[in-house]
């Protein structure tokens, strides 16, 4: 059961950032709901007002721009999975977005507001960090862009000012001849762990000239590994596989976790070393043609 | 600026189980709520509260949503469906049937969010795996059927030919 | 029964009589009652595990306009405010200290749930902590705070009219037994082994929470609708406290969402009760899932094993000490604890018993039944254990098991029920069913477990058959349908003896107005219990039918038999509705017959003989994934003892909901606590089993030798299939890895450990069984 609101449905983003300036903690964004609601029922938050973005032109829209691919904040997960330009240009967000929670969430969940969230736990923020992600905030009058890392603060933290909104949110679709992977574990609603691989390589076997890995969920916010990125220029996959668990003790080196229902700091430092590890290696058998994880298939965990 | 005012009613027009409902409601009037409250539409049920279990579930546009936590005035302008729209006693849905049939019924509270997510299923997937099946339901719980004969009864509505139901 | 000798309608997997509603969304549970004028209401709970009130202002509540009642213990002047089956230890609402995190405190009813809300919102409670115990060590220890001051008076249950608390502590009820002399057992064993076992605090979770309705009539009579397994016990329970005959009382029962113990005896009914007499309107009061994990639970327990055995493996003695958690108020844990230690000794024959149990309190929601009723917690100590014992024995385990197995007709305990099934039997179809003689595939490895249960005794069902004039019959049994398809098996057996179609069977819902006493719908009984009450009332309306077609064929009733409707005899066959004008001289009229299953208090050690025993085993076949210690159940057998499948179906229905709700305490499910504070009260904290965690392999078998004292032969079914899974599981794991562990869930983080310690220890050869 929800207290009463009222319900402010803008057209321009000019006027919803004006209801945000005016009503401060008073109001709360809404695309989807299934976050925002729920902690309204649970009583975590009291508004008197909601904000609906859905009817802001144009932050619907996936689309392609300059080589980018531009999601628009109010696109549901499944949106995201189905969109032609993502399944053409990064289908490894396709395959993600495919995994997020349950269909029932991906239906009506918003990537904006995934985002917006912060939940620690969120699979989309992880994975975008792989994609030098950059959210675009709007406001009246203004509009900055930010990187995703420096977006996403800490748990349900972000950098959103009182009257901003997150409009859009642009990733760098990888270069051709990129193999990426992604794999999350865990027992729970969401993702205890979630570790995101690309390898940039001239071609089938050929040695990695770039990477990206990402850890998240189980930190207090996702973060990219540049000590391992950077270990891993100039292998070949078998390189990989042969080191794949020392550069996985690396990225587990620099992950902070905390203790809490999904385990104990200890358990989650392993846990990063060994999903950071196994993700390597599906990256790794898929840049030299073979598909790994067709064979592979660990409990509760779920490989894209 | 569209706005509406707290404690005041906005008017929606949908429809629902075929038919076109019009109603007056409060922006926090949850779709759970208005369909079984105002509408007296019992079949779907409040059980987690919070989007795990599936019990909530109705079909927005032939997709499945929580009922539980979604805004009732989101539906305007939109196709709902309810297990009370999947079939009637004279008329049973196949799904409907072949639950009965499987023993996948036991308390009973799970199953109308199990028959709609099931209907999306293979409106989209008409022949899944056992395997797709159970991810895809992944945010339905069932405490007294063990999920076995659910699965079963859900397999046994795919059709090897890619007819949709 | 049929002429010809076989079933008809008994045997068959008919479709479930209440299938249809529930699939079309017709089926209707208590959250979807409307009485007109009703009111709803809302519970303010405790935000601390143990505190004093200092302060409680509810007048700003009472004030708000809607608001029609607003509780509190200091205003239950008019009636007697206490409850609980065993103790009536439970107040309507917390009176001066709150003893759980969760305790309802404040009740609230209003026109609507927003007002309802708002009214809450305006209550001012100030409260002052007090050092809560929330473990089996922090209650047991010397000294410790009290969560209970002051002797509570016995509740409503025979066979604890002796309850027996420790003064002093916080122990509520102790549980002894003894038989043979265990102290030269052990002296004389070749083998004894010691060891502890813990499981954890589990939650039902019904997919339906608890919910009750009230409303009192102009005359002071009081009816309530409840999600309520046992009517008859609430309506005692209501009786005593509002000093009300059972004849003014009147509790009707809905379709429920789901018991599995959890709605059993009194839970929101007083408090539904209450409002609606201050509120002079009916009231309905509906628990969230949250909510539900501060009503009941199943109690953990800490279980002290000592097992002694002869060279050639033959069980000698047992030695048990079991203590409880049964949280802030006892509920019918005393009963749980009785029941679950008398069982210790499972299926096996053992001379030398030894067995103590304490029902401990914690501030912490309390513990009440569950299916299994404490005998998971004892099997999963004692089936781990006998594992253990075949590795030290160099036995196999099947055959260790095999060998100490009792024989049919062989005497349990003094004074109690002969074990009513061929458990070699069993073992041997499990055996074959997990493959144990062939080796598992590599990364594999497959463990089992056997067990025995009782159920509860002595007991009481009664039902009355009405044939109507048409031939059609109405079923009048108080049996709850939470699921298990009870009323389906009712209609099977009312329609098998009746000889009339299933499909002019209706089974009455419950209502205790006007169904006859049924003293519960747990403890696997009702198929047995109210089954062969149903039975013996159809039989009853049989016989009168065949005295009624002697008379009016002028034979005598030998030779007559009911077919299709009829009474036959010979070349003539008279109809049922024939047969009723002819006996009452009109078409009109019915014919009612009566049934009565009451076996009484006997010898036995809990005051009654188990009216069958249920008997169930299972085999899990594992893999690990040792790098992160997940652990997944690649196939399961179960097999139980079920004397007659009255509907195999639902049987196997039953028993594949039983196993996964195992595999749920077995892997996943614990409710944690944090210095009295419930920090997964939700189901996106609580991991229930999800239908990918359905093993690939899932196999349901049954021995039906029709050896049950339920009707055709049936026994009971519904617990057995949950109890064996931990022991199973853990069993499998120890023969995979050589870890073991002691405590459940087997989470990946606890086998990851187990496995940790195990490769940084030196002297770990595999399958030792060395314990972590």
């Amino acid at each position: 059961m929800l207290r009463p609101f009222a319900l402010y449905r803008p057209s321009t983003v000019a006027e919803a950032s004006e209801v945000l300036a005016r009503e401060g903690r008073e109001t709360s964004l809404y695309a989807g709901g299934t976050e925002v609601l729920l902690i309204l029922k649970e009583g975590l938050l009291r508004v008197t007002s909601l904000v609906d973005v859905k009817r802001l032109p144009g932050l619907g829209e996936i689309r392609s721009e300059n080589g980018h691919v531009l999601i628009g904040a109010t696109a549901t997960h499944r949106a995201l999975e189905s969109a032609t330009v993502v399944q053409a240009r990064c289908p490894m967000v396709a395959g993600v977005a495919r995994h997020v929670a349950n269909i029932r969430v991906r239906n009506v969940g918003t990537v904006g507001g995934n985002l917006a969230f912060a939940d620690p736990h969120s699979d989309l923020a992880t994975l975008f960090l792989a994609f030098d992600c950059v959210v675009r905030l709007e406001a009246r009058g203004r509009r900055r862009e930010l990187p995703l890392a420096e977006f996403v603060r800490g748990p349900y933290e972000t950098a959103r000012e009182e009257d901003e909104l997150l409009t859009f949110v642009r990733l760098t679709p990888w270069p051709a001849g990129t193999t990426g992977a992604y794999v999350k574990f865990g027992l729970y609603e969401r993702p205890t762990l979630s570790v995101a691989v690309a390898l940039m390589s001239g071609g089938e076997g050929g040695a990695i000239t770039g990477a990206r890995v990402a850890v998240g969920c189980v930190g207090p916010r996702p973060q990219r590994a540049p000590e391992v990125e950077q270990r891993l220029r100039g292998w070949s996959p078998s390189d990989v596989v042969r080191h794949a668990d020392e550069v996985a003790r690396l990225a587990a080196r620099d992950i902070e976790p905390v203790s809490d229902l999904h385990g104990s700091a200890e358990y989650k430092k392993d846990m990063t070393r060994v999903f950071v590890k196994r993700t390597l290696l599906v990256a790794a058998a898929r840049v030299a043609g073979r598909r790994q994880d067709e064979h592979e298939r660990y409990p509760h965990t779920i490989i894209v | 600026m569209n706005a509406i005012p707290i404690r005041s009613s906005c008017n929606i027009r949908f429809t629902l189980n075929g038919r076109p409902v019009e109603l007056d409601v409060r922006p926090e009037a949850l779709l759970l709520d208005v369909l079984r409250d105002r509408l007296q539409l019992k079949g779907a049920r409040r059980s987690c509260d919070m989007q795990v279990c599936g019990a909530c579930t109705v079909l927005v546009d032939g997709g499945p949503v929580s009922a539980c936590t979604y805004l009732g005035l989101e539906v305007d302008g939109h196709e709902v469906l309810t297990v009370e729209g999947l079939g009637t006693e004279e008329r049973l849905h196949p799904l409907q049937e072949a639950f009965i049939e499987h023993g996948a019924v036991q308390c009973g509270f799970c199953t109308a969010g199990m028959l709609l997510t099931a209907k999306a299923l293979l409106a989209e997937e008409p022949s899944p795996t056992l395997g797709r099946v159970a991810e895809y339901l992944r945010g339905n719980l069932c405490r007294c059927t063990g999920y076995r004969k659910i699965l079963d009864a859900i397999l046994s509505c795919a059709t090897p030919g890619g007819e949709q139901r | 029964m049929s002429a010809r000798g076989r079933f008809t309608v008994v045997g068959q997997s008919v479709r479930r009589t209440d299938a249809l509603e529930k699939v079309t969304g017709r089926a209707r549970y208590l959250s979807d009652l409307e009485l007109p004028g009703m009111a709803h209401a809302r519970l303010l709970r405790s935000p601390f595990a143990h505190a004093r009130i200092v302060r409680l202002e509810v007048e700003r509540a009472r004030a708000l306009p809607g608001v029609y009642a607003v509780l509190a213990a200091p205003d239950f002047t008019w009636c007697d405010a206490f409850y609980g089956p065993a103790l009536r230890d439970r107040p309507l609402l917390a009176t001066d200290v709150v003893r759980y995190e969760g305790e309802p405190v404040v009740a609230v009813a209003a026109a609507d749930e927003a007002t309802a809300v708002e009214a809450l919102d305006l209550v001012e409670v100030e409260y002052e902590e007090i050092t809560a115990v929330t473990t089996l060590e922090e209650a047991l220890a010397p000294g410790a705070p009290l969560v209970h001051t002051g002797e509570p008076l016995a509740g409503h249950f025979s066979d604890l009219a002796t309850l027996k608390s420790k003064p002093g502590t916080n122990i509520c009820h102790q549980f002894d037994y003894t038989r043979g002399d265990v102290k030269a057992a052990f002296a004389g064993a070749a083998l004894t082994l010691e060891d502890t076992y813990t499981f954890p605090r589990i939650q039902h979770y019904s997919m339906e929470p608890h919910g009750a309705a009230a409303s009192w009539d102009d005359e002071g009579g009081l009816t309530v609708w409840a999600s309520t397994q046992n009517p008859f016990s609430v309506r005692s329970e209501l009786g005593k406290m509002f000093n009300l005959p059972a004849s003014r009382i009147r509790i009707a029962v809905p379709l429920l969402g789901g018991g599995f113990g959890g709605k059993t005896y009194a839970k929101l009914e007083p408090l539904a009760a209450a409002l609606a007499r201050v509120a002079r309107r009916p009231v309905r009061l509906l628990a969230s899932v949250e909510d539900a994990f501060r009503t009941v639970r199943r109690c953990s327990a800490r279980v002290t094993l000592r097992l002694g055995f002869q060279a050639d493996g033959g069980l000698l003695a047992v030695d048990c000490v079991a203590d409880f958690d049964v949280g802030a108020y006892a509920d019918i844990a005393p009963r749980v604890i009785q029941k679950g230690t008398y069982t210790t000794t499972g299926p096996y024959r053992v001379a030398n018993v030894l067995l103590h149990s304490n029902a401990v309190y914690t501030n912490t929601t309390p513990g009440g039944a569950f299916r299994g009723f404490g005998v998971p917690q004892i099997v999963w100590a004692v089936e781990s254990m006998m594992d253990v014992a075949a590795h030290r024995l160099d036995r196999d385990p099947v055959d260790l098991r095999r060998q100490n197995l009792l024989a049919h007709g062989e005497e349990f305990a003094p004074g109690d029920t002969p074990v009513d099934g061929k458990l070699e039997e069993g073992l041997s179809r499990l055996a074959e069913a997990i493959q144990w003689s062939q080796a598992p595939p590599a990364g594999r490895a497959r463990g089992l477990a056997v067990m025995m249960k009782a159920s509860v005794a002595p007991s009481v069902s009664e039902a009355i058959v009405r044939l109507h004039a048409d031939g059609s019959a109405s079923v009048l049994c108080s049996t709850v349908e939470m699921g298990q398809g009870a009323r389906t098996v009712m209609a099977q057996i009312a329609a098998e003896v009746l000889a009339i179609p299933l499909a002019r069977v209706m089974v009455v819902p419950p209502d205790t107005s006007i169904t006859p006493y049924d003293q519960t719908s747990s403890s696997s009984r009702s198929t047995t219990m109210v089954g062969r009450a149903v039975q013996e009332a159809a039989e009853d309306v049989v016989d009168q039918l065949r005295r009624i077609a002697a008379r009016q064929l002028g034979v005598t009733t030998r030779g007559l038999a009911v077919v299709e409707g009829a009474v036959v005899g010979g070349d003539s066959r008279v109809s049922y509705p024939d047969l009723l004008d002819f006996h009452f001289g009109m078409r009109g009229g019915e014919l009612i017959g009566r049934g009565v299953v009451a076996p009484g208090r006997t010898a036995a050690p809990l005051g009654g003989s188990t009216p069958f025993w249920e008997v169930a085993m299972g085999g899990a076949e594992i893999s690990v994934d040792e790098e992160t210690g997940a652990i997944s159940v690649e196939a399961y057998a179960s097999v139980s003892d079920v004397g007659r499948c009255i509907n195999p179906q639902q049987c196997a229905a039953q028993d594949e909901g039983a196993v996964m709700q195992g595999i749920g305490h077995s892997l996943y499910e614990e409710m944690v606590y944090e210095g009295g504070q419930l920090l997964n009260a939700d189901l996106a904290g609580y991991r229930v089993p999800r239908a990918a965690d359905v093993p690939l392999r899932f196999d349901s078998q049954f021995v039906e030798n029709g050896d049950g004292a339920g009707p055709f032969g049936a026994k009971g079914i519904g617990e057995g299939g949950l109890v064996p899974v931990s022991p199973a599981i853990g069993n499998a794991l120890t023969r995979l890895t050589g870890v073991r562990l002691h405590e459940l869930p087997l989470t990946p983080e606890r086998v990851w450990r187990a496995l940790r310690a195990q490769r940084e220890s030196k002297e770990a050869p595999k399958g030792d069984g060395r314990h972590v």
